[in-house]
This record gives C-alpha cells, structure tokens and sequence, in this order.
C-alpha cells in the first residue's frame, strides 16, 4: 500500500512521488546487449557471404584470407551466440520453475484478443486502445519470432559448419537446404528487426526499459496497463496516482 | 651589301635544313624487319636449289658429329601449303644465296631447327608473337630445347592448311591432326584423352569435342598448372557446355556453369577468378571432379559422377570424412524442384510466401499504426483545450497528460526538491495475484530479496530502489 502515506503527508508541501517499476533483471539486460552486439557482428559477417555476387561483397571478401578471416569472426559471434541461447534457456527454464520468474512472456488467447482489438483500433472500429499486460502481444511476437528465428539460424549453421559430420546421420539435401534456410531467414530476421523491433522501440516510443530495467508509472499506465493494476491495486485508467 | 649576305645566309640554311631532314628521313624509314631477316633473292629458283637438295644423299656434318641431312623431298615441298602457292625455297631460306652458301654450324640437330625457326615471323608474325608468350617459349627460354617451335608442330617443309579461311576455324582434317601433333610430346595425355569422353568421340569423327587446342590455345598455350588457369577453366568448359546449340544433340543441360557457380564451390571460385587471380584456393573446379584428360561420361560405371560410389569417392578426395549421404549435400548441377531435391524446393517456397505474407503484414500493421497515430494527433489539436478542460479530460485521454504531468513536475520541484522514487518489483508478483492493499509493503520487501543476482547492481546504479516504502520523505 503506497498511495495512503503519500496523500496524507502532502497536504502542506508539495511532493511529486515518481514510482518506477523494475521490468527487466539485469541478467536479462545483459542477456540484450549480448544478443544485440552477437546478432550486428553475425550480420554484418554474414551479409558479404550471402550477398557475393555484389560489387561491394566482393571487395571485401577479395583473397582467401579475408574469407577465412569473415567466417571465423562470424563463427565466433556464432559461438557467443549459441552459449547465450543456451544460458538463456537454462536460466529461464530454473527461474521459472523455482517461481522467479513470470510465465509473462509466453503467447496466451489474451495476445490474440489483443491482437484482434488493436487491429480494429488501428481500423477504426474501436474508439480506445486495448490494454495490455507486463508484455503486449507485439512485445510477444518480437520475442518469438527472434526466438524462432534464432533456432533456425543455430540449426542451419551448424549444419553448414559440420556438414561431413551432420550427414552422418541426416540426408545430405539438408545442407543446400540449410543455405537457403540460413541465408534467406537472416535476411527476414534483419528486416524484423528493423521493420518491426525499432519501429515499436524507437518510433512509436522510445522505450529503453531494456537497457535501463525500468519503466516509468507513466509508460506502466499507458501502455501496460494491465500489468500496472496488477501491481499496484489501483485502475490506471483512473489516474490512481497522480494528484491534479 | 649586308642585305645579299642575308639573303646567302638564308639560303645556306635553307639548304642545310633540306639536306639534314633528307638524310634523316630515309635511315628513319628503313624497316627493321629486313635487316633482320635479309631479302630473298627470287632470282634463284626451286629447280637451281633441288638440283643439289632434290638428290638424296646430300649430308652436312655438325659439331656434335651428327650428320644432317640435306634431301628435301620436291614433291613434299610442292604439295605443301607453301609449295602449293608458290612459295620459293628462298622465301624461307633468305640468307644462303647461291652455291657456294655462306658458312653455316650448328651444334647438332635440334641446334640447326632452332636457328632456322625463326624465319618463319617473316610472313607470320602475329602467331610468331603469340608463340613466344606460350607456355613452350617460356621453357626454351628456361633452358628446355625440346621445348616445340613453329616447325615442331607444322613440320618444315610439309605445313598444311589447318585454318578455315573463311571462318578461321580449324578445319574438320586438322582437328583430327592436332591431338596426334602434341602426342609428338605429350603422349601419355594423347593415350589418356583418347580413353576419355572427348578423345574417344574425336577418334569416331565427331566434330563437337574439343582437342587439345580447344582448352590450351593454339599458339599462346598458358600454362595450366596456374591458379589463374585453374579459377578461370570453368569459362573453358562453359564456351561448349552453355552452348545449347551442342549440347542439345547430347542431351547434356546448359545449366552446368550457372548451377555450379550458385552452389559452395562455384560462388568462391568465381569469386576469386574477378577478384584475385592468384589466389590460392582448395575449392574445386570442374575438372578437380570430373577429371581432366579423362573426363568419362556422367554414367560411366567406372567414374561417372552419377554413380553414388563414384561421387563419395570424388568428394571424399577434399572431404576425408565424408560417409554415404554426403555426397547429396551437393546438388549436382540440379536446380532444385518438387522432383530433384524437394526439401531445397520447398523451403526456399516457404520463404517465398513467408516474407511477403508476414513480413508484408508486419509492415501494413505499422504503417496503420503511425498513420492513427497522425489521424489522432490531427484531431486533437483542434479543440484547443482550456487549461481546466486539460484537468478533465486527462483521465478520459492518457496521452493528453503527458504535458500537464510535465508541467505539474517541474512546479513540484521547484517548490519542493523532495522527490520520491518508489520501485515497485514485479519480478515475482505473480505470487501475488490479488492486489491486496495491505500486503503491497511486504510484496515489495520480498520481491527485492528474490532476486539474489539483480540487487547488488541495481542498489549501486540506482540508491532509490532501496527505498521500499515511503518512510524517507524529506518534506
């Protein structure tokens, strides 16, 4: 119960409480950073690969020592990658079995609701803005379609880095599948990225929760409402805590 | 009187001019070729020459002790392409005049070869040129005499037309001619080539496979065992293998230079061949598979490269490791579909309907989003509201706060510097799904011991988390 304290102490001077609510550990921060830099280092290597019958990749991809030199970076961003995904999952799966950890981010029958309402917002159909939870549903898709993406992209890159040993037991027409697999779904991860994450984290909002760990009362109530009622009892929709 | 002098003067260095750019000009002119190979005299005919040559027998002695032989067969010389058209004997042989001929030794056979070649740039300079950048000029200059000259190939006295006039090619003959010529030398090859696909082919008559010259040039032959031969043979594969014209008569597809070039190898070596010649580079080529001088048909049962055991054997030459499935990784000049290779086929189909569909989707629901964005924007400009209304119509529409909550915030410190940051923990707030009003204190107190990794950090950065309630206000 934060609201009674206040409002009875402000009646002579006034006090402008901010509440900031914690988003993200900072393990998870980290866990961003980590993921940022490994994915820009992946791209920029992996591009000149995909792209060699361009002028520009062939400058940089010239002699065979430069193309030694681009795939072993981007093997080792792979590598940083690869042990980031995996402490991801470990760390998630133990966290959320020992209750540390919300289940939040996992797509529930809300998201689709969601989903259908901001569409009919977005069309005109509905007056206000549906509310939404700790993450809402674009929040959701962000995650699981770089999730999804991220396993096909480890999938596929191994396979095309150990394909003597891969065959050894998968048909051999997973290789070129794989290299069309890689090569194509980094391209739809690169353009997610910018079409979608920066759009909604930089456009829409400049929400930098993710770096910080924190949002504002402000942003809680207008764009996580739900979650905000939830935690603190009161209805945002209300201007609980703010006094005119 | 000076005027006169002038006038002679003048005229003296009018003269002297003349007579210096006259004798300039005709020693300028002089061509350099018939200095160096003198003008034949034609006043000699073939008859005076055969009448000595044309008799067997004739024999000169070298240094080595070796005697060589002077009968030159009249009949040979005259069906010749030389002799045919009416070339003397002294077109070529420029320098030895009449009989008695001017002293001449050389050290043995080969010696005297050597030295006559190089009349034969009289007349064809242009191959003459081409022949010195060859691959067999550069090992006679190196020291290898058996290294072969113009007449190695064409012969001395019996060179034939070997060249189409009209089209420049080599005449249907000559192909047949020209593996049997470098074979002279290169016989282990020649017996290798005739085994192969090509060679076997050329032996029954068919015009359509290369010869030798076909691949190593005619008379500027590169060195193969270069890496900018080896990165640029592709292209020489390709002149006849993207030719529909040919290869539709074999059935053979045209798509073998495009399929390779997109695939693993192909894409590094082209790379490569624009990009840096000299590389060095483990990737194959089409003769690292298919073989060089014993390219076999592709379902030869001893190499063909469509029998599996064949293929793992070719890969397994870079691929060591390489088991049974390996050899499909590679896609064996096939463009993927439904038929050949279908899970290549249909995932880069996935990919074609995915990133239209959803990505396409993606971006119709962001421009919806900023454009009501805008529209909303628009529309609330228009009331200008008053101050109080501001006040009422805040709860109604939040982003209509923002200002008055900005405006609200700096009077609020201006007035009182005390500002309060509470941190609400969520991270284990699913534990208390009820808001219950008197347990929000200790919710906080035990989210903030929950998390073991996060505290020290954030209790650095931010002093404020560590306030959990409202006890330390300062007003």
């Amino acid at each position: 119960m934060s609201e009674q304290p206040m409002q009875t102490k402000t009646d002579s001077p006034p006090v402008q409480t901010v509440r900031v609510f914690k988003r993200f550990s900072l393990g998870q921060r980290w866990e961003h950073v980590l993921l940022m830099l490994s994915f820009t280092v992946l791209l920029l290597t992996g591009l000149p690969q995909r792209y060699r019958d361009t002028g520009w990749s062939q400058q940089i991809l010239a002699t065979p020592d430069m193309v030694y030199l681009v795939q072993t970076i981007h093997r080792i961003a792979a590598v940083v990658l690869i042990l980031e995904v995996i402490y991801h999952l470990g760390a998630g799966i133990y966290q959320m079995a020992r209750r540390k950890l919300s289940a939040d981010i996992f797509i529930t029958w809300q998201d689709v609701r969601d989903a259908g309402q901001m569409v009919a917002y977005l069309l005109f159909l509905r007056k206000d803005k549906p509310t939404f939870g700790k993450y809402n549903f674009e929040q959701k898709i962000t995650y699981w379609f770089i999730f999804v993406g991220i396993g096909i992209m480890v999938v596929t890159g191994l396979i095309l880095w150990f394909p003597e040993t891969i065959t050894w037991v998968l048909p051999g027409s997973v290789v070129p599948a794989s290299k069309v697999a890689h090569s194509t779904e980094a391209i739809v991860a690169a353009i997610f990225i910018v079409l979608w994450h920066f759009f909604h984290v930089h456009l829409e909002r400049l929400n930098l929760s993710i770096f910080t760990g924190k949002m504002n009362e402000e942003d809680m109530k207008t764009y996580h409402a739900r979650e905000y009622d939830r935690l603190t009892g009161e209805k945002a929709g209300q201007d609980g805590g703010k006094q005119p | 009187m000076s005027r006169a002098f002038l006038v002679l003067a003048l005229l003296c260095t009018g003269l002297l001019a003349i007579l210096l750019v006259h004798s300039v000009i005709p020693s300028t002119a002089t061509p350099l070729a018939q200095e160096a190979t003198p003008i034949p005299n034609l006043s000699i005919s073939d008859e005076y020459c055969s009448s000595c040559h044309g008799v067997p027998g004739q024999t000169f002695p070298l240094e080595d002790g070796t005697l060589l032989d002077l009968y030159v067969d009249p009949l040979e010389h005259a069906s010749s392409i030389h002799g045919s058209q009416g070339y003397a004997c002294v077109q070529c042989h420029a320098d030895v005049g009449e009989y008695p001929h001017p002293p001449f030794s050389a050290t043995d056979r080969r010696d005297v070869t050597l030295q006559l070649n190089v009349v034969c740039q009289r007349c064809h300079a242009t191959q003459y040129e081409l022949a010195m950048d060859s691959v067999h000029a550069t090992a006679l200059a190196n020291g290898n005499r058996a290294a072969a000259v113009c007449s190695d190939c064409h012969t001395a006295h019996a060179v034939q037309d070997w060249v189409d006039e009209d089209t420049g090619e080599a005449l249907p003959e000559a192909r047949l001619v020209i593996p049997q010529t470098c074979a002279q030398c290169h016989n282990d090859i020649y017996q290798t080539y005739l085994t192969s696909v090509h060679g076997s082919a050329l032996a029954e008559g068919n015009p359509d496979v290369p010869t030798c010259i076909d691949c190593h040039g005619v008379h500027n032959i590169e060195d193969p065992t270069t890496t900018t031969f080896r990165l640029s043979s592709p292209q020489l594969c390709a002149e006849c293998h993207t030719d529909p014209a040919v290869m539709s008569k074999y059935g053979i597809s045209t798509e073998v230079l495009n399929t390779y070039v997109a695939d693993f190898h192909g894409t590094t070596v082209t790379l490569f061949q624009h990009q840096n010649p000299e590389a060095e580079t483990n990737k194959p080529v089409c003769y690292d598979c298919h073989g060089v001088h014993d390219i076999k048909r592709a379902d030869d049962p001893e190499k063909g490269l469509q029998v599996k055991e064949n293929l793992l054997t070719t890969c397994q030459k870079c691929h060591p490791d390489a088991q049974e499935n390996f050899p499909t990784s590679w896609l064996s000049h096939y463009i993927p579909s439904p038929e050949n290779y279908p899970l290549v086929y249909y995932v880069n189909l996935f990919y074609k309907i995915f990133i239209p569909t959803v990505l396409g989707g993606m971006g119709l629901l962001v421009v919806m989003d900023v454009s009501r964005a805008m529209i909303n924007k628009s529309r609330r400009r228009k009331p200008a509201p008053q101050p109080e209304e501001q006040a009422a119509m805040a709860p109604v529409e939040e982003p209509v706060l923002a200002p008055l909550e900005a405006e609200e915030l700096v009077e609020a410190e201006a007035a009182e510097p005390a500002e309060e940051i509470v941190s609400i923990d969520d991270q284990v707030a699913q534990t208390s799904p009820t808001p219950a009003t008197d347990a929000q204190e200790p919710e906080v107190d035990r989210d903030l011991s929950g998390e073991d990794n996060d505290e020290p950090a954030s209790s650095q950065t931010t002093p404020e988390d560590d306030q959990p309630g409202e006890e330390v206000n300062n007003g």
